[in-house]
């Protein structure tokens, strides 16, 4: 121990030999190690951001549903037929921040054409206060709750089956006893989704007229829609089915996953580049004192010894670089959760859009404990990668004689 | 204490026609209290008797013996321990490091012995006075003259209270007054302590003054001249 407390101190003070040297390499280190961890940080409140931003306007977390309701293989097909009720959720804890939804696949037509669209029956208030869709009004106004066969469509749907506000439509459909189902509906609001593709397949309209128009009994619906973002994992129903939306729009989450890990993977080579200038530079370092450690060596320092000296001064190096980084990192994590940045300045002004939709996140950078401890470790492994091949040199050819 | 150098070759092979003799047929016997000085031009095989008997080379044949123990059979680290634990190191350019004090490389080989704190502080003061260094050990090797740092590495290799110091050159980058000082420290320590000298060196001051001269001439020992000194 009292040894090993020499060796620290010796290492410590050889740190100091070419005092510069050594602040370079801590702060390059540092820098690097800062920078990972801001970036990875800048990612996971990015892709947050981006999916809480993407999820609130209409798809939710999750979606509570018939057990049969959606394919098990593609979530993307549904089967309308299976309903449910909320007398068949164990969970009533989870009605509060979620609402009801009847979806119906049904043709719409205004004056001259006819199209397929999916018609969403929404209640309307709890809609409001829980999903922003009502923010993506851009003519008209949103439904209204007490109001009845209102109907919302998206801009692009509007302009093709030229609908206008306070224009009625024709909806048809089937409904769940088989039967035709269809109705006059009025045209109340339009939706922009800055183009994106739902605004040509979307429509909305009052929850108890999408019920009526499917002919379903006033308790039963397709999905309860959960918009409780704090939420960490999916529940486990027995009688009904939580489906994450990450399996609902799988495009999305492969995208999703695709970006953490190409930040990761370029962290990864961040590190690695770093090591080899380090590398370099400690065979450098070691190599000038190729005659010192062979001096050592005659004296009596054993080969082990100056190894461990060796690893302790580029150990405390690293810890000293990975502490600066930790710190830097935490002050540019620190200050863009205060000054968010607007998402756009990485496209050049353009809005993102996202699974049909546009968003425009300002991402509030949040610091993920777990890079504090991952990223350290990743560089203190590249690190150790990096000193084997100088030590082993200097050790090989530091056993020479007078 | 006896070392013993036995009928020892040491041969350099760069190709199977080229090969060179470093030591031939060399046989040394050091006894306690020797003075002894290895002289011989460059190339001729001194500083390869002196890794002989260092351990820092193996020889080719023949046999090294410390004491009675063979240490041609050990093993680098077994070697390596052997110096640290019977020999003193002086080198011709000091070889301090030069981060740490004066008092602190002449605890270095004290720390890697083991030795507790007490110990090493009362070592490091028995050798720095007995090099004349009172009162300089926090100075570092960089603020101290060629002569001084030589006391220092000198301080170093007796500090360890070893039974041999093998000293390479030692007095060849000084000027001739801390030369002189330096040859008389030598001679001071041997004899208040009978400490072993072996020196490998052609400073003619030096070499007038051991006890023994061995000349060395193509590896061998060709000529051996004892001072009545």
């Amino acid at each position: 121990m009292r040894n090993l407390g020499y060796l620290i101190k010796f290492s410590y003070r050889n740190l100091f030999r070419v005092p510069k040297r050594t602040l370079i390499m801590i702060l390059s280190l540092g820098l690097g190690c800062g920078f990972i961890i801001w970036d990875l940080n800048f990612s996971n409140s990015g892709s947050k951001e981006m999916m809480k931003e993407f999820l609130t306007q209409y798809a939710g977390l999750y979606h509570v549903t018939n057990k049969d309701y959606y394919d098990q293989k593609n979530k993307k097909i549904f089967n309308p037929f299976k309903t449910m009720s909320d007398e068949e959720l164990e969970r009533k804890d989870l009605i509060e921040k979620s609402t009801r939804r009847v979806v119906a696949p049904v043709f719409i037509s205004g004056e001259k054409k006819t199209l397929g669209v999916l018609l969403t029956g929404l209640e309307v208030e709890k809609e409001r206060k829980l999903s922003t869709l009502y923010k993506t009004i851009s003519a008209g106004t949103f439904l209204e709750p007490l109001g009845i066969r209102q109907v919302i469509l998206g801009k692009k749907l509007a302009q093709r089956i030229e609908a206008k506000i306070g224009d009625e439509v024709a909806v048809v459909g089937q409904a769940i006893d088989g039967s035709v189902a269809n109705d006059l509906f009025t045209v109340v609001g339009l939706l922009d989704f800055g183009g994106g593709d739902l605004e040509e397949s979307l429509a909305f309209t009052q929850f108890a007229s999408a019920q009526e128009l499917m002919a379903l009994p006033p308790d039963r619906f397709h999905q309860r829609v959960s918009f409780d973002m704090n939420q960490e994992e999916v529940p486990k129903l027995n009688t009904l089915s939580a489906s994450y939306w990450a399996d609902l729009i799988p495009e999305i989450g492969v995208s999703v996953n695709f970006i953490d890990n190409i930040t990761w993977f370029a962290c990864i080579v961040i590190v690695v580049v770093v090591s080899m200038g380090l590398s370099n530079t400690l065979m450098i370092t070691f190599f000038e004192r190729e005659q010192e450690f062979n001096s050592l060596n005659i004296i009596g320092a054993k080969s082990k010894w100056i190894t461990q000296s060796l690893m302790i001064e580029v150990f405390i190096m690293g810890t000293c670089a990975i502490l600066l980084g930790v710190l830097i990192g935490s002050a540019a994590t620190t200050y863009f959760y205060y000054n968010p940045i607007n998402i756009e300045l990485f496209t050049g002004g353009k809005p993102i859009i996202m699974g049909g939709m546009t968003i425009r996140p300002m991402v509030r950078i949040y610091a993920v404990s777990q890079y504090y401890w991952q990223v350290p470790l990743l560089i203190y492994f590249f690190l150790s990668l990096t000193m084997i091949y100088p030590i082993l040199r200097v050790i090989r050819r530091s056993q020479n004689a007078i | 204490m006896q070392f013993e150098l036995s009928h020892v070759d040491k041969v350099y092979v760069s190709s199977e026609e080229n090969k060179v003799f470093g030591a031939k047929d060399v046989n040394i016997s050091i006894l306690e209290g020797d003075f002894l000085a290895l002289v011989g031009p460059s190339g001729s095989g001194k500083t390869t008797i002196l890794n002989l008997i260092a351990g820092l080379l193996l020889p080719t044949s023949g046999f090294l013996k410390h004491g009675g123990k063979d240490i041609t059979s050990m093993t680098l680290e077994e070697r390596t321990q052997h110096r640290l634990d019977y020999m003193g190191f002086v080198f011709q350019d000091y070889q301090l490091l030069p981060i740490l004090t004066a008092a602190e490389n002449v605890e270095f080989p004290l720390q890697l012995k083991g030795f507790d704190k007490k110990e090493i502080k009362q070592r490091v003061e028995w050798a720095l006075a007995q090099v004349g260094l009172e009162g300089m050990g926090k100075r570092f090797p960089k603020q101290l003259s060629g002569g001084q740092q030589q006391r220092v590495s000198i301080a170093r290799a007796i500090a360890g209270r070893p039974q041999l110091i093998l000293a390479d050159e030692p007095t060849a980058n000084l000027d001739s007054k801390t030369a002189q000082e330096i040859i008389e420290l030598f001679l001071k320590l041997n004899k208040d302590f009978k400490l072993t000298f072996i020196f490998s060196t052609h400073d003619q001051r030096l070499i007038d003054q051991v006890r023994t001269v061995l000349y060395v001439k193509d590896g061998q020992i060709s000529e051996k001249k004892v001072h009545n000194v």
